[in-house]
This record gives structure tokens, sequence and C-alpha cells, in this order.
């Protein structure tokens, strides 16, 4: 049979063809795999031809990390004034100077430079000079790799967000934790494989589009979650379902769908549809146990700030995030900074009260992560992104006032654990801070970081859409940032 | 000679050879120096393998070659030779070299090594061997190193040749033969001949009829998208001759208006139908839901294809142009638009090419867009045939918020609003007139001469009156703000344009910001502009008005006497301090103003007055002015004004609003080939033209009448594409509308007909349906009744083992394919179901209630979401506002379309978060009460078996089985007994169950 099987094309015939295959109705892409491992297809050969996309797989490449966690300083947070140490900038300040910048207010080529807010400090076995701002974060530096030469395609949020998530200017794309997602699959069939938790204030500009998985089926999105209440949509049974009255509906309904299913035994989707009722009815007890902090020690909470009240929501958030990981989520995304303006990092008025109001919120919670990590032996299978959009420009946006306006000529982003080389610092801007001079990196470039360290091989980790092979880092390829891995 | 790197040919496979001719041709190098050499050697070839070897022709880190924009720098010979920018050195003038100006970072989009400038020593060593003729070594001089072609004595795919002329869907589309069938039943339609031919050949069975229940749900859902009522089921069931009852039932749901809703929204789905624009602001496409109702009423009316094609490409340009043929040219605004990119001419393109895919997947299943960059890698579609196709675009005005909506109106409309305007316009000049002369003798009066002599517009801004400026939007000399600086002519304002300096009326900008008045259109990033005016006297309270958008510098006499930042949204008026009124002189004055944009909009408009501004004025009138008239000349000028302001208040309105198509006028743009896809880089110039395999003769370019608004040359497109010598269009519709009836594509890759895509599993019947498809007038409705009348497609969906093992993926169609139903069909059942849907058709969107939790997710509070009265949340899903950054979980979380690229066929994932919205969702749980209180008030609440069957009977179409009545009730009892559920609350439960049932959700 199959005599009219679509030809090969790059070797990669299977995904697309399973793909026009949902069309006629053979294809349950989330759940058969998932099936598959709780033995429910053992003895249906059937499943035998289903490619189940969040089926756990091998690793590409022999990956360092198992998850991700990305620390989203959604806004952009200045580079100069966290970990970008310019010592000339001081002096300037006030003065007009001749620099070439390009940000909300259009392309200048000249500005009054706002001198850093914040003294540096070195810290660490490698000496690293970070800010004032970041006091906890500081005691980590020989876990922390900095890439100060990050450049991005666009200075503007709505476009430079959907690239740092997604790898283009356009929406459409799917996000880097669906590419996760779809290149390893999930270990754990009771939660999502891909979390985001957003900021209080609210959702970054373009919302859902930020963790979209695009031209891949929905099964690959990310799944927000909540640090307090019901940590997923629809998870709480509505008002007056107990436990034990959903589980007498529950097996009411899959009476009546097993009699269903009896005619049509070889429709898996039916079988699966089935079954997604009870991975739903696990999940509603397991989601809630992964973030149910209270089995947490005193101790343990305050490494991340819980006992202070400032530092309280971020510190959540990245206890969950450990908990996730411990649970085999694959992709965790935190924002700092949520709705627009100074909800966030995009400090265009008072640099000195945003970024002290941002950084004194996450500073601790992220030491408190790092370290929780490394004391479990986690740290080592568990990479941590941090960084913005872009970075901020050396010079001041308004004619008063310490407001930096948007920057992707230059900016820094840091990683630690998951293969990273600790303790190193790749690339520089020049000496203001203005735009990457040294070794410059793009977002794509970063992005194949990422999935090099989850064994992924980023220029071959594709897709078939649209008439072409798609994958995160763009037809051209890219390569991982190798003086950052260990 | 000519060396080939035997080591590394083996390593790169691929297509990218490209253009390997050139390899071939012999370069001349001439005779260098051993100390030429040794200083290549030593200073030269170590910068250029530690930057630029890795990406132009030397090993990557992993060994690869790469050979990125076909630019080789390993050799003398690949300099000379040069790549996608031409050669890298200039033999003959070695200073302008284009890899001296890569490296010197000079030009944003051209800068090489992209990972960081080159040290100033480094630059300079590369300088002076350029400038030494480029030496090199003997050894390598010549080398090159070949990437394999693809091997084989099969011809490529990429080329227009034998093979590509002869695959199966760039052939002529010619009727083939039905096939014979012995079966009488089979033969009877040819579909099923066809069918059951191949059936047979690979030893299949076709699978018995369905039931008449099974039938008439499946037909009602495949049509209309909602389930059948129970008394339709009823009355097909028992109609005595099965046959006619069929093709009775066929009619009546394609006469439904719920057709089109369906059938339309397929069709949505192809053109990424969405109502807001993407990114920070996710604005909305103003009236963009009426191309909404002009697809559902297209396919209502069953316009034919070819028309349908032509009203969206082209609809304004059509001789018979209708309302509705305009308002189908939205079709070219349905894209995401970034208003704020951070490339403005790069996105023009995208915007373009976002258009460009749409129109070639959907109409032509052809992947035009992979063309963009470079040549397509699996079909013959040449970067050059992506920019002729490019060309019948290019003239189409850019997107923006306000200026691509129209007004729309019949003709006689047009008379009688023409009549009511005029009429209105009279009013107003005699009201002016009148009311002018009464303030005149106001002013005559001695309070008012002495205000008055306050007051003088020395440069109106265009609110104020039309002011000649000379403008340029090419960068002028240095001291083009200067007194001193004369453009010929310039005292002289009747004359026209002098070298690059123009003359127009004030107010430069695109569109039409709020309380403006453009005259003159500024699209570039810059402007300049210069005018004149005389004092008598320095005046001592000289004001500026100014709107900026967005940053300005203004000069008084060659003095900068204002810097502006950013954009604003209204008139600033301001003062000039005592220093800038310092440069006034009497005589001739120099106002000057440069402005520049990165974003957005832009506009400038500014204007000089002395004294009063119209406020003052007013207040003068208002409070002095008329007490010098006499009471009833007061009440009369009174009466005056309040008709003025009455009448300007209220334009004449008439007609519809719709956001369309437009032109930059009547002269074609010139259309360049882009190298590497980048608005930075053109190359050839290219015309308008279809693509080269087609073989088409080539368009006739219209000449356009005079005041024509647009070049015609999307007309020129839409009649090639709607031509019935088109081998594509009806294969490519005809295959969607199978698709949409049997659940698969005869060619499983709807969109991608090329070598890329899947391979047709019946190419004859596929073939011989297009051309009954024009025959037919292009009717969609005739081929869907010969589809539906089909036996074929009333095959039961039943499994059969034998086949299952021959057949497991139904390729042959042995028997029809189940279904789950779209996100749109299970909202719109659930809804069905409680009986109280609103079937009410078009207009605008409506908000369903979203989740608190789905609206945290938006960066605006709210995430814009509004609210709509409670009749309008029951109306049918395609009716749903589609925003891009915020969507319905109900929608999404069943696979509902993508926004920003062609959706052909929907995923069907079966994944937790959809069980958990079933049970758990307000929406499901809000339903099944409202479903509860419908069985309640048919059945009452005594008899739980009448309400269970009358429960599963609404979800389900059919006679229930006792057992399943028990099952249910049984369920309702342990509700009411075990967990203490009181009746009303158990009914609940029991309608929550039905809506969660696989049979109400697939379909057989």
């Amino acid at each position: 049979m199959n005599k009219n099987k679509t030809r090969n094309f790059c070797g990669r015939t299977s995904r697309r063809e399973f793909l026009t295959d949902v069309a006629g109705g053979f294809a349950s892409l989330a759940l058969t795999g998932m099936l598959a491992k709780e033995g429910f297809f053992s003895s249906n050969a059937e499943a035998a031809q289903f490619v189940n996309p969040l089926a756990p797989k091998p690793p590409m490449l022999p990956g360092k990390a198992k998850s991700v966690i990305f620390l989203f300083m959604y806004g952009g947070p200045s580079h100069m004034d966290t970990f970008d140490y310019k010592p000339a900038l001081y002096p300037l300040d006030g003065k007009t100077i001749p620099v070439k910048t390009f940000g909300r207010g259009g392309k200048k080529n000249e500005g009054r430079v706002v001198g850093p807010k914040w003294d540096f400090k070195q810290y660490g076995q490698c000496g690293k000079y970070v800010s004032d701002l970041f006091p906890h974060l500081g005691t980590c530096v020989d876990d922390m790799a900095f890439i100060h030469s990050m450049t991005a395609d666009s200075p503007i949020h709505g476009s430079a967000m959907l690239m740092m998530n997604s790898g283009s200017l356009l929406s459409g794309k799917p996000s880097m934790g669906s590419w996760v997602n779809y290149g390893l699959g999930s270990m754990n069939n009771n939660l999502p494989g891909y979390v985001v938790m957003l900021d209080k204030k609210g959702g970054p500009i373009s919302g859902a589009k930020n963790w979209s998985s695009g031209y891949m089926p929905a099964s690959y999105q990310g799944t927000v979650f909540r640090s307090k209440g019901d940590p997923i949509l629809n998870l709480k049974n509505v008002q007056g379902m107990g436990s034990a009255q959903q589980r007498t509906l529950l097996d009411t309904l899959n009476h009546m769908n097993e009699g269903h299913l009896k005619n049509r035994f070889d429709n898996s989707n039916l079988a699966a549809r089935i079954a997604s009722y009870e991975l739903a009815y696990n999940m509603q007890s397991t989601a809630p146990e992964a973030i149910d902090l209270d089995t947490e020690p005193e101790y343990i909470k305050n490494m991340y700030g819980m006992d202070q009240d400032r530092t309280e929501d971020f510190g959540r958030k990245c206890l969950m995030a450990r908990r996730l990981v411990e649970r085999g989520v694959r992709f965790i995304q935190l924002y700092s900074g949520g709705a627009h303006n100074d909800d966030n990092w995009d400090a265009h008025g008072d640099l000195k009260k945003n970024h002290d109001f941002h950084a004194g919120n996450t500073d601790k919670p992220i030491a408190g992560l790092i370290k929780d990590l490394k004391q479990r032996g986690l740290l080592d299978e568990t990479l941590i992104i941090w960084g913005g959009e872009f970075g901020r420009q050396p010079t001041a946006e308004y004619a008063n006032g310490t407001g930096r306006d948007h920057n992707s000529y230059g900016f820094t982003m840091w990683m630690a654990g998951g293969g990273i080389k600790g303790g190193t610092s790749v690339g520089e801007t020049d000496e203001l801070g203005s735009m990457a001079v040294k070794d410059r990196f793009r977002v794509k470039d970063l992005h194949a970081t990422v999935l090099n360290q989850m064994g992924l091989e980023p220029n071959n980790l594709t897709y078939f859409y649209g008439g072409l092979d798609q994958s995160l880092v763009g037809v051209e390829g890219a390569d991982p940032i190798y003086q950052i891995i260990s | 000679m000519h060396w080939i790197d035997m080591k590394r040919v083996g390593l790169v496979v691929g297509f990218l050879a490209t253009s390997w001719t050139m390899a071939a041709e012999e370069i001349s190098h001439p005779d260098f120096t051993k100390s030429q050499v040794d200083f290549f050697e030593n200073d030269v070839r170590p910068i250029l393998e530690e930057n630029c070897f890795r990406c132009h022709g030397g090993p990557d880190r992993r060994g690869a070659v790469k050979i990125k924009s076909e630019f080789q720098i390993i050799s003398r010979k690949g300099l000379l030779l040069g790549g996608a920018h031409g050669p890298a050195v200039n033999v003959k003038n070695p200073a302008e070299s284009l890899l001296l100006e890569m490296v010197s970072y000079k030009d944003d989009d051209h800068q090489m090594p992209p990972d960081g400038k080159l040290s100033p020593e480094q630059i300079g060593i590369l300088s002076d061997w350029v400038a030494q003729g480029s030496p090199w070594s003997p050894e390598d001089i010549d080398k090159l190193v070949v990437l394999e072609k693809r091997s084989g004595s099969v011809l490529p795919t990429t080329e227009i040749n034998d093979r590509t002329l002869n695959y199966w869907s760039y052939k002529p589309l010619k009727s083939p033969e039905v096939p014979q069938v012995e079966d009488p039943e089979w033969a009877a339609n040819p579909i099923d001949a066809f069918i059951y031919h191949q059936l047979k050949e690979e030893g299949l069975q076709p699978n018995p009829k369905a039931s008449p229940r099974t039938l008439i749900r499946r037909a009602s859902y495949n049509l209309t998208g909602l389930p059948p009522a129970p008394q339709e089921v009823e009355k097909f069931e028992e109609a005595c001759n099965p046959n006619t009852a069929w093709s009775e039932l066929v009619d009546e749901l394609l006469a439904k208006p719920q057709y089109g809703e369906t059938w339309g929204r397929h069709w949505l789905d192809l053109v990424r139908y969405a109502e807001s624009n993407g990114f920070e602001r996710d604005s909305e496409k103003n009236h963009i839901w009426r191309y909404r109702d002009y697809v559902i009423d297209s396919f209502n009316e069953d316009k034919p294809y070819d028309r349908f094609i032509k009203e969206q490409l082209a609809g304004d340009e059509l001789e018979d142009a209708t309302i509705a043929s305009k308002i189908a040219t939205g079709f070219h605004r349905l894209m995401q638009w970034d208003d704020e990119p951070a490339d403005r001419p790069q996105h023009v393109y995208d915007v373009l090419d976002d258009n460009i895919r749409v129109t070639t997947e959907v109409f032509l299943g052809m992947t035009m867009g992979c063309a963009r960059c470079h040549d397509h890698k699996g079909d013959p579609i040449s970067q050059k045939d992506y920019y002729r196709f490019l060309g019948f675009f290019h003239n189409v005005t850019q997107m923006n918020r306000q200026s691509v909506i129209e007004n729309l109106t019949t003709a006689e409309e047009e008379l009688e609003l023409a009549r009511q305007r005029q009429e209105r316009s009279q009013a107003i000049a005699k009201l002016e007139v009148d009311i002018a002369a009464v303030e005149q003798g106001m002013f005559e009066s001695e309070a008012g001469q002495s205000f008055n002599a306050k007051n003088q517009i020395l440069v109106p801004n265009s609110r104020q009156g039309e002011q000649r400026w000379a403008y340029t939007t090419q960068k002028p000399e240095d001291n083009w703000f200067e007194v001193g600086y004369r453009i010929n002519d310039e005292a002289d304002e009747s004359v026209g344009d002098s070298g690059q300096w123009k003359r127009s009326l004030g107010g430069f900008g695109n569109g039409a910001p709020g309380n403006t008045r453009p005259r003159t259109e500024w699209t570039s990033q810059d402007i300049w502009l210069r005018t004149t005016f005389r004092l008598d006297e320095i005046p001592t309270n000289v004001r500026l008005s100014i709107y900026h958008d967005e940053d300005a510098q203004v000069y008084l006499n060659g003095q900068r006497i204002g810097s502006f930042e950013g954009y604003i949204n209204d008139y600033r008026t301001l003062p000039l301090s005592a220093e800038a009124r310092g440069y006034l002189q009497t005589g001739r004055n120099t106002l000057a103003v440069h402005c520049s944009q990165t974003t957005g909009g832009q506009y400038i408009d500014l204007g000089l007055q002395v004294g009063w501004n119209d406020k003052d004025r007013a207040a003068w009138i208002a409070d002095q002015g008329v007490k010098s008239l006499s009471e009833s000349d007061r009440e009369a000028y009174l009466s005056m004004t309040s008709e003025l302001d009455g009448l300007k208040r209220n334009p004449v309105r008439g007609g519809i609003e719709a956001m369309m198509v437009q032109e930059s006028g009547s002269q074609p743009k010139d259309t360049f080939v882009l190298i590497r896809g980048s608005a930075h880089a053109p190359g050839d110039q290219v015309e308008p033209k279809f693509p080269s395999i087609f073989g088409f003769p080539q368009p006739e370019i219209p000449k356009q009448p005079e005041g024509a608004q647009t070049t015609g040359l999307r007309s020129v497109l839409a009649d090639w594409i709607a031509s019935e010598k088109n081998p594509r269009t009806a294969r490519v519709m005809m295959n969607r509308m199978w698709q949409y009836h049997f659940g698969r594509g005869i060619c499983p890759s709807p969109n991608d007909f090329g070598y890329l895509g899947s391979q047709p599993t019946h190419p004859e019947l596929l073939d011989w349906l297009a051309v009954q498809f024009m025959e037919s007038g292009w009717s969609v409705k005739a081929m869907q009744r010969l589809i539906m009348s089909s036996k074929t497609y009333q095959m039961s969906s039943a499994p059969h083992e034998g086949n299952l093992a021959k057949d497991p993926e139904n390729l042959n169609f042995w028997r029809f394919n189940m279904r789950r139903l779209t996100a749109e069909e299970i909202r719109d059942s659930i809804m069905a179901m409680t009986g109280r849907l609103n079937l009410k058709m078009g207009g605008p969107s409506y908000f369903p209630v979203l989740p608190e939790a789905v609206l945290a997710t938006s960066s605006t509070k709210g995430g814009k979401w509004g609210e709509s009265p409670e009749d309008e949340t029951w109306r049918r899903s395609v009716y749903v506002t589609v925003k891009r950054s915020l969507q319905p979980p109900s929608l999404t979380d069943f696979d509902f379309a993508d926004t920003d690229a062609p959706c052909p066929v929907r995923f069907v994932t079966t994944v937790p978060t959809q069980a958990l919205n079933m049970l758990n969702s307000f929406f499901v749980n809000e339903k099944a009460e409202q479903v509860a209180k419908r069985l309640i008030e048919e059945v009452g609440t005594e008899n739980l078996d009448l309400i269970v069957r009358r429960g599963l009977e609404l979800a389900l179409s059919r006679e229930v089985e006792d057992s399943e009545v028990a099952t249910c009730v049984e369920m309702m009892h342990t509700f009411e007994n075990k967990h203490g559920l009181s009746r009303r609350e158990s009914i609940d439960r029991f309608c929550l169950v039905a809506l969660n049932l696989n049979e109400f959700v697939y379909l057989d």
C-alpha cells in the first residue's frame, strides 16, 4: 500500500506528512504518545503509526540542560547600570556628546549623557563588576556567564519582544519554548511542558503572541500559570462539584464514551479524548501540588526573599519554577515587569526609581533560585537566562531627567547553569555602552546557545511549513556562543 | 587553473551552487612581487581567515563550508568574481572597493564582519592591500570550492524543463476519461466511478451507505456548521423517497444563510482574517468586518469563483465595480502590520510579502514567498519571478489606520449626497460672508480697531490658511537654513520646482492625524522647509504654532529658535523668547524648519502670528464686539453663528465606510529584485510579469485613462489567476472543496501543489472535477451538489478490518472520515442546544465574556476587550471579535485558525486543557444550565428518563438506547442520593455530561 506516499525532502518527510494527515482526522497530536507511555496502546497495533510530538524524545546532541528558566526582564534593563561596567561614563554625566543612538525617539547623533546611577563592586573569584542594584546576584557571578555584546534588530517593544521570544520581528512564528517542547517532548504528562508566569501588573506587549506556537499545533504553546489561586485556567471544578462528585460524572462520561468507541475501535482520537479527561483529572491534583509551597521549609522560602513584602511575589514564582523543573517541565518563562512604562523595566522617565524598584524586587529571588538549584545539584541541568528584549542608551531621552531610551545596538544578557561556563564574560560594548563593538552576537546566537545546551542542533531542528524547513534560528542559521559553554 | 578543494566537496550537499558557471570563468592576475605576497601571507591572510572565511568559502566551526551571498573570499579569484552584491574589489579604483566599504561600517545595512568592526590597524592593512591590487599567493590564487549539485540524471525541479513543465499541477487542465466500472450503482456519478475504480485496483471494499440520521447530521454540520433540528431529522428519516429526500435536504441546507457563515469561515482561515493589526497597540482594523460579511454573502449567493477572485484582488478596478466588490479588496488589508517598525523600508516589503504569500498559496497552491531572498529551493520559481509578481502589488498604498478607509456609496446615493453637500457648503459660505460683514462692523468700532491692531498672521499654519513653502526631502547643503541661502527665485512664489527644492502648501505629512489639515504629502524620513514673510515693524508679541511628528528644529533668519523632540497630538502655541524676537528684521524674514521622523506617521506644520489668536478674537467678539450691535442685530448675529456652528458640526454623511485597497496613482512604481530580500540592496529592475513556469503570454499593461486612481495591474493579475487557462486555479479550489467535504484534500497539501507538497491520491478525479467546476460557471454550490450526491460522500465511516489492514489512512476513500467538530462548531453546538442561539447575521463583531485570567495576559488593562449586550453574545462564533493578541480560549483551545498565516487545514489536537475547558469553564457550565432549563421547560423535572432521552436526542440527533438512558439516570440518582444535589443541580450535571460526550464533538 502507500503507493502515493509523499516524496522525501531533505530526509524529513515524516513530520510534514504527519501534519497533513491531520486533515484526515488521524492524528491526535498531543496524546497518543502520552497514552503510549501510560501503556494505553500497548496492545494496540494502530498506535505504532503515530508520531507524538509531546512524547519525550532523545536529544540530538548530548545536552547538558534538561530545563530552561527564562527570566524575562521585560521593558529592557539598562546594561550600563546593571552588569556592563562603564567607568568612563560617570564623569560625562550631563555633558552633551556625539553618539549614535536609535530608540523610541528615533535616530540621533548626539545626546546628554546620564552617568550610571549606581556604583559597581567586584564580586567572586572572577572579579566581575556588578552594580549595587544586585548585591545578592553579585554573590553568584562565578556561576554566571555574561554576554555584553547582544544586539537585536529592533529597538521597539512590540517587534523586539517577538524577536527575543521567537526569533522574528513579525508574529506567527513559534516561540523558543515551543521549539524546545517540539524537539524534546515533555517529561511530565500531568503538567504542561511550557509554562509562563506573568507579572502581576499584566502581560507583556502582544500578550499571548509571546508564548505562541505560531504555525505549529497549539499543543506546543505556553500555558499561563498563576502564582496564587487557580494556577491554570479552568483547573478548579465549578462551584459545588467535589472530587467524589466529579468522579461519578467522569465514570458516567467514560462509560458512555466507551460505548461509542466500541464500533469505532480504530479511531485513536476517541480513545485519546477519553484519556484526556483522566489526565485532566490528574492535572487537577498535580498542578496545585507542584506549586504548593506549604511543604517548603521557611529557610528555603527566605532564600528566595519570600519573607519580605517586595520580593515575596517574584520569590514565589522563582520557587515555583524550581518545583516545576524538578517535575520535568521543559521551559519556564518568568516575566519581571508587565503592562507599559514603569510597570516594567522601560525606564524612560526616572531611571533610578524604575530600576531600584524592579531590581529590588528580583535580585534576591533570582540569587536564591541559583543557590537553591545549585545546592540540589540541579543547576547543571537547568539553564537560566536573564535579560530583556534590548538594553538602554547611555544618553537621556528627554531634556530633563535620567530616563534612557531603548537600545538594540548593544546590551547585556547572562546565563547560568545548564553547562554554561560560570565566571565568564564575552563581548564588549564601546566605552559608553552605546553599541556592541567586540564579538557582537545576535538574538539567534542566543537562541542557538539555548537549543544547543538542551541537546538540540539549532540548524537541524526544523519544522516544515509554508514550503520551507523553518527553524528558530532562521534559514541562514546560527552557531552557539561557544565562549560561554563549558 | 581551476582548483577544487576535494576534501570539502563531499561535505556539502544542497542546491547552493546557484551560479557556478561563473567559477569556470578565467580571471587573470598580475604578477605579484615576493614582498607583496609576504605582506599578504603575514598581515592580510590572518585577518581574512579569522574574520571572513567562516561564511565565505572556508570551513566553519563544524568543518562545513558556507558560501553566504554567493561570495567566496578564499582566493583572489573569489574576490574579483564577488557575490550577490558584486565584485568585492574594484581593480580600477581600489579605494572604491566594496570590501573596504563593508569593513568601514559606514552604512548601517552593509557591515562586515557582522560580529564586530575590525580594528583601525586591520582596516589600514586591508586598505593597503587592496590599493596594491590585492596580491595573493600563487598556490591558491584561483581556489574556489564547488558545492555539489543535486546529483543524478533527474532534471532539477527548480528549473523550467521537461520535468517541471509536465508536473501534474503545471500541466494544462484536460478532462480525463471517466473510468468504466461494472457496478451500475458506482457508475452513475463520475466521482464514484473514479473512486470505485481505484478501490477495486487496490483490492478494497467501499463501505456501505451511512444511516439517514448519520447522513443528515453529517450534511448539516458540513454545510451549516450546526446540528439538524430534531424535527428535521424526523422528517428526513420518514421521507418516502430517500433519494429525492437527500437532494432536497442538500438544497435546503445550501439555501440556508448559515451555509455562507460556515463556508465563508473556511475562506477566512485561508486569508488569515483578523480584525486588528498586531504589535504594541494591536489597533483595530476599522470596518474590516464588512469583508467578513462580503465573504459570507458571496458563498450564500454562490458567486462564481472567478468573480470572487477578481473582486478581492481588484474589485475597485472592475468595470462593473459595486460597493461589495470594493469591500472585497479589504483582502489587501488583512495582514499583520507594525505601525512602528524598526526598519520602515523593510517592513513595506514585509507587508507586500505577506500578501504575496497569501495570494499565491491560496489561489494558486504555490509557495512563492520562498523566493523572496533567493530562488525557490524546490520549485521552478526564481527570485526574479517573485519580484515580477510583487510588481502587480507595488503601487498599493501603505497600510495605515485612516486613509485606507473609504466612504462607499451607490451612484444614486452619491447624487443625493452631492446635492446635500453642495447645499450645505453654500449655506456655510453665505453665513460666513454675512457673519464676516457683521464682524467687520464690530472691528470698525473704536474698540475693534484697537483690538485688531494687535493681530497679524505672519505665516499661517495650514488650519489658518494657505502658505507656500519651498521643501525638499533630500538633504540640502549645510547652510540651507541661512538667510543667505538662495533657492532660485525663492522670493517669487509663482515659480515652481527648483532643483531638489519643490514648492507646495504647508501642512506636510502622511495621513491626517487629528486636528490637522495636510495639504502636501510627505512620506520620507526627513523634510526641510523654507518660507519667507515681510515685516514693516518689529512686533513684540509673536507666537509660534507648531505641530511636529517627530523631531523638529526651527530657524528664524538663520538662527535656531526652537528644537522639538518626539511627536505631539495637537498644535502647540508658544511665544517667541526675547532672544528669538531679536532675530526678526524689517523687510524679508526667512523661516526654516527641519523635521525628521523614525516610526509611525509623520506630520509637520507651523505658523507665526502676532497678537491675538482665534480664541482671543472669539472672546473679544462675545465680550465686546456684540455690544456694538443693536439688540435685533445682535439676535440675528447670534442666530447666524449658532446656525453656522450646527452646520459645521454636522457634515453630510451617507454610504458606508470600508477598509479597502488604494493605489498611489496610475503610474507604476519601479520594482527591483532585492538582493537577499533586503530593501536596502536593490538589484536589477523588473517589470510585472506572471511566473515564467506557466509559460503564459506576458501581460499587456493597460494604458490607464486620464485621472485613473490605480495602475490597473491588479486587474491584469486577477484576470490571469481567474482564467480557465490557468492550470492551478480550478484545481486548487476544487481540492479545497473536496477537503472541506471529506476531511482531506485529494492533494493533501492544499496550499502547496509544488514539489515540496504532497502528491494527489486521485489526480484524474481532481482534474475531472476542476474541469467540471469551470464548466459549471465556477459554481461552488453546483460542485457541492455533485459531490454530496455521490455514494462516496454517503458512505459510512465505520471501520472495516480488511480495508484497515490494506489502507489504514484511507488514502483511497474506502470510507468517510470521522472528524472532530471545529472550535466554532463546538461552541455553536453548545449554544444551539440551549435553544437560544442567536442567528442574527452580519455587522460588527461581538465580544464574548472572557475570564479575568485571560484578560490579565494582555499588556493593557482588560486587553481592550469590549463588552457586548447579552443577546449579542449568543451569536455564532464566526462573529466573535478576532484580535491578534487576545483570543477566547473557547476557540483557541480547540485549534482555531492562526491569524498570521494562511491556515489551509485546521490542526486537531487533543490535550487535557480541552477537557478542563469543557468541564470547568464558565462558558460551558453556564450553557449546561441553560440546556437544563430548556429540558425542564419541555419535559418537566419529574421524569428523569424523559429528561435524559430528550437531552441525548438533542445532543446526538439520534434515537437513544434504553441502556444509555439508564446509565445517565443512575448517575443522577447518585448525585441526588449520595452527593445531596437537588434535582435541578443533577439535571445541570447531566447536561454537562451530554456536552462532553465524544459523540457530541465527533461526527461519523
